[in-house]
C-alpha cells in the first residue's frame, strides 16, 4: 500500500487529495489578512488554496460581504494571474455591477479581472469549478446571493476539494444567505462598520465589522474590526475611536481620530 | 391566379407553368393546388446546398429550382462524373425528389443543358441564350433555332446585330470561356473530410473522428504557420441533412486536445441535441478563419502558463456561454461615471489601460460597484443646495452621519448637436460620498442644479467597499 508519512509520523493514506484536506492548517500555506489580530487569532491566517464563505450581518450588507472577499482576492501577491469574478443574472440585477474605477482605487488591478455571467447558479458553480481547475486565476469569487439549494454541502465539498487540488483562493459570497452545513474552511460574517472620518467629517477608509463564524481547523469564532488601506494593499485593525466618533457631527473632529492607525 | 410550377405528371397532362387555375381546373377537375411559398422552397434549396456540400465546398444557389456545384478536383473521390451524378440522384431519389443532372465544361453549359434537358450544347434552342423575347424572336425570324445554327457562324456580325451580351453567353455556352461560380460561401483554408462506407451513429464514434480530423488539421496550420481562430465542424447524416458546429476561439489555435474540448462544450451546449438518426457518413472539419502562429517552446520548467491557461478557459466559457457572458473592463475617456468604463467580450481583445490609482492618504473616490441604472431614492437635504441628511432606499431609511460633497460632474455638452447652452440640453450631477450611521457607504448625486430645475431627483448610483 501507498503511504505517505510527515516527519511527525502521522500516517495518511495517500489517495488523491483525500488527506490534504484533514491535514492541520498549519502546514497549508496561508494568506494573513494583514490585522495583526486577526492573524494572531487565526494562527497565521486562511487556508490559501481553500474555500472560504462570506455571508452578510443583514439583508443591506451583501455589498459588504462582497467587497471583504475581494479585499482578501487583493491580498494575494501580485502575479499574472488574474481574479474571477462569476455570478448569477439575478445577483448582477439585484446588486449591479463591478466598477473598474472603484477597483483600481482600491489598489486592484481592473484589467486582471475576469467576469463570468451566468444564466442560472448550476452554470456558476459549473464555471466556478471549471476555471479552479485550470489554475488560470489566483482567486475565484462566486457570487450566489439567497437560499441556494444548490450550494449544499457535496457542491462546496467540490469546490474545496478542486480549490486545495489547484492552489486557488476561492471565496463564495452569500450575501443574505442563511448559513448552511457546507465544506468551507471558514466562513465570516461581514458588516460595514463606522469608518474613522476624514477632516471635516467626510466619509473614510472601508471598514469592517468582521467575525469569523466557523473554523474547520477548530479556531474559535471571534469578532473584529478592520480597515483596508490600499496603498500596502492590507488590512490593519481599525481603532476603537472609530466607533466613538460616530458620536461627533458637524465639524469638530478628535485629532487624535484624524490620523490613521 | 396560375399556375406556377407544375410535377411530371400534370406537364403529361398537358398543364404549363403560367397557365390560368380556372383554366386547368377545367382541364383537370381533380388537380391538387398548393400555395406558392417562395421562402419555402429557397430553404429547401439551402438545405439541398448544404447536404450538396459533401460533393464539393464549392456550391450556388440558382433559385428557383436548380443548384451549381463547381466539382473540378472532387469527381476522382467518387470515382467519375457519372458516379458521383448517380450519388447525386440515388440521394435525391430517397427524399422524393426527381432532378435533371446535366455537366458541362462551364457553370452556363451546364445550367442551360440541366434546365432544356438537351444532351449536346448545340441542341439547345437560342432561348438558352436568355437574352430576352426581343432577341430570341430575332433569331428564330433569321433562321437560326438552335446553338449550333449560332456557333458556326463568325461572331462579329452577331455581336452588331444582336448585341455584345448575346456572343459573351454563346462563348459560355459553348465552353470556349469559364466565368467560374460564386460560391455560397467562401472557401475554407483547410478542408478536411472523412467518409465511411457504413454510417456512423455513436457519438464517441464521431467525436473520435473530429478529434482525428482535428489532428489532420493541426498538421496543415502548423506546415503553414498559423492557427485556426474559427472551425466549423459539418456531420452530413445519410439522409442529406447537415448539422453544423462551429467555435470559435480566442486567439490562433491548432491544439487539437484543446479544439476537443471546445467541441465537447459545444456539443454539451446545444439547445437540442445531435440527432444522429441514421448515421452519419461523412463528416468535415473546416478552418474558415486562421492567423499567424510561431512555434512556441514549451517551458522545461513545471510553471503553469497561465496566459495559454487563461485563454483556453476564456474560450472554453464562451462557447459554453455565449461570447457576452465571458468580458473583461476596458477604460473609456469620459468623466461621465457609468461612461468612463465598459465591459467587452473577453475573446475579443485584451484590455490594456492605465487605470487611475487613488492617493496613499484619501480613500477610494469612486464605488466598487455601480448600479446598471441608479437608483430613485427619497432624500431629505438641510437646505435645497445642501448636502443629504437622510435618505430612503429600498424601503429603509438611512440616517447620514458623515458626508463629503458635491463632486460636480456636468454634461458632456460636446456630444450634443447644439454645443454648450445653459440650462438647456442634460442635467449637472452634483456627486456626494455618504456613510449612514451604520457604516455603510454610499455614492449619491443630485440630477440637476437648482438654477437648472425646479425639483432636482435624487439618485443612489454606487456602493463603497
Amino acid at each position: 500500500m501507498n503511504i505517505r508519512r510527515d516527519p511527525l509520523g502521522t500516517v495518511f493514506p495517500s489517495g488523491k487529495g483525500t488527506w490534504k484536506q484533514y491535514q492541520p492548517d498549519g502546514q497549508l500555506s496561508l494568506l494573513s489578512v494583514g490585522a495583526p489580530d486577526v492573524d494572531t487569532r487565526l494562527r497565521g491566517g486562511i487556508a490559501r488554496h481553500g474555500l472560504h464563505e462570506f455571508f452578510g450581518a443583514a439583508k443591506t450588507d451583501s455589498h459588504a460581504a462582497a467587497a471583504f472577499a475581494l479585499l482578501l482576492a487583493l491580498r494575494l501577491p501580485e502575479s499574472d494571474a488574474g481574479i474571477f469574478w462569476i455570478t448569477g443574472d439575478r445577483e448582477r440585477q439585484a446588486s449591479g455591477r463591478l466598477y473598474p474605477h472603484g477597483l483600481s482605487a482600491m489598489g486592484g488591478d481592473p484589467s486582471k479581472m475576469l467576469l463570468v455571467q451566468t444564466a442560472d447558479l448550476q452554470a456558476a458553480l459549473r464555471a466556478a469549478a471549471d476555471s479552479i481547475r485550470s489554475k488560470a486565476a489566483a482567486a475565484v469569487i462566486l457570487e450566489a446571493h439567497g437560499n441556494a439549494r444548490l450550494i449544499d454541502l457535496t457542491s462546496t465539498r467540490r469546490l474545496a476539494l478542486a480549490a486545495a487540488e489547484a492552489g486557488v483562493l476561492t471565496l463564495l459570497v452569500r450575501g443574505d444567505a442563511v448559513p448552511m452545513p457546507s465544506a468551507a474552511s471558514t466562513r465570516w460574517q461581514v458588516k460595514s462598520a463606522p469608518s474613522v472620518p476624514l477632516p471635516g467629517n467626510a466619509p473614510g477608509f472601508a471598514t469592517f465589522d468582521i467575525s469569523l463564524l466557523r473554523h474547520r481547523g477548530g479556531t474559535a469564532p471571534f469578532a473584529a474590526k478592520v480597515t483596508w488601506d490600499h496603498a500596502t494593499r492590507s488590512f490593519y485593525d481599525a481603532p476603537l475611536s472609530g466607533g466613538l466618533s460616530a458620536i461627533v457631527t458637524g465639524g469638530e473632529v478628535d485629532p487624535a481620530s484624524r490620523q490613521r492607525a | 391566379m396560375r399556375l406556377v410550377a407544375c410535377d411530371t405528371e400534370a406537364l403529361a397532362l398537358g398543364l404549363m407553368p403560367g397557365t390560368a387555375l380556372a383554366d386547368a381546373r377545367a382541364r383537370v377537375p381533380d388537380l391538387a393546388v398548393f400555395g406558392h411559398d417562395p421562402a419555402a422552397d429557397m430553404a429547401l434549396l439551402g438545405w439541398l446546398a448544404d447536404g450538396c456540400e459533401r460533393y464539393t465546398p464549392a456550391c450556388m444557389l440558382d433559385p428557383p429550382q436548380s443548384l451549381l456545384l463547381d466539382i473540378t478536383g472532387c469527381e476522382h473521390l467518387f470515382g467519375d462524373e457519372t458516379r458521383l451524378a448517380r450519388d447525386v440522384r440515388a440521394r435525391l431519389q430517397r427524399h422524393g425528389l426527381s432532378c435533371r443532372i446535366a455537366l458541362g465544361a462551364t457553370p452556363d453549359s451546364a445550367q442551360a443543358k440541366a434546365k432544356y434537358a438537351a444532351r449536346a450544347i448545340s441542341d439547345l434552342p437560342v432561348e438558352a441564350l436568355d437574352g430576352g423575347d426581343k432577341v430570341h424572336k430575332a433569331l428564330r425570324r433569321a433562321g437560326l433555332r438552335s446553338i449550333g445554327d449560332l456557333a458556326i457562324r463568325p461572331r462579329k456580325p452577331l455581336a452588331a446585330r444582336f448585341g455584345k451580351s448575346v456572343v459573351i453567353r454563346l462563348a459560355r455556352l459553348l465552353e470556349e470561356e469559364d466565368p467560374r461560380i460564386i460560391p455560397r460561401r467562401s472557401l475554407p483554408i483547410i478542408h478536411v473530410a472523412q467518409n465511411f462506407a457504413e454510417p456512423i451513429s455513436r457519438t464517441n464514434d464521431v467525436l473520435a473522428t473530429i478529434e482525428m480530423l482535428a489532428g489532420r488539421a493541426a498538421l496543415q496550420l502548423q506546415e503553414r504557420g498559423q492557427g485556426g481562430r474559427r472551425f466549423e465542424v459539418r456531420l452530413f447524416r445519410s439522409d442529406g441533412h447537415v448539422a453544423l458546429l462551429a467555435i470559435d476561439t480566442g486567439g490562433p489555435t491548432r491544439d487539437a486536445a484543446l479544439l476537443m474540448r471546445l467541441i465537447r462544450e459545444r456539443i454539451d451546449a446545444l439547445a437540442d441535441p445531435l440527432d444522429p438518426g441514421f448515421g452519419y457518413d461523412l463528416i468535415a472539419l473546416e478552418v474558415p478563419l486562421a492567423e499567424v502562429l510561431a512555434n512556441v517552446q514549451v517551458g522545461l520548467e513545471t510553471r503553469v502558463d497561465t496566459d495559454a491557461a487563461t485563454a483556453a478557459l476564456i474560450d472554453r466559457l464562451s462557447v459554453r456561454l455565449g461570447a457576452q457572458r465571458v468580458r473583461q473592463f476596458h477604460a473609456r475617456q469620459s468623466h461621465i461615471p457609468e461612461r468612463a468604463a465598459l465591459e467587452r467580450a473577453a475573446q475579443s481583445d485584451a484590455p490594456k489601460a492605465d487605470w487611475p490609482k487613488s492617493a496613499p492618504d484619501e480613500p477610494a473616490m469612486r464605488p466598487f460597484r455601480l448600479f446598471e441604472t441608479p437608483q430613485p431614492i427619497e432624500v431629505t437635504a438641510g437646505f435645497p443646495e445642501g448636502e443629504p441628511r437622510s435618505f430612503r432606499w429600498r424601503r429603509h431609511v438611512h440616517r447620514v452621519a458623515r458626508v463629503e460633497g458635491p463632486e460636480r460632474i456636468s454634461p458632456e455638452w460636446w456630444r450634443h448637436a447644439r454645443g454648450y447652452e445653459p440650462g438647456n440640453g442634460s442635467l449637472t450631477r452634483d456627486y456626494y460620498r455618504v456613510e449612514d450611521n451604520e457604516g455603510r457607504r454610499f455614492w449619491l448625486f443630485r440630477r440637476g442644479l437648482y438654477d437648472e430645475m425646479e425639483r432636482p431627483l435624487w439618485y443612489l448610483h454606487g456602493i463603497f467597499a
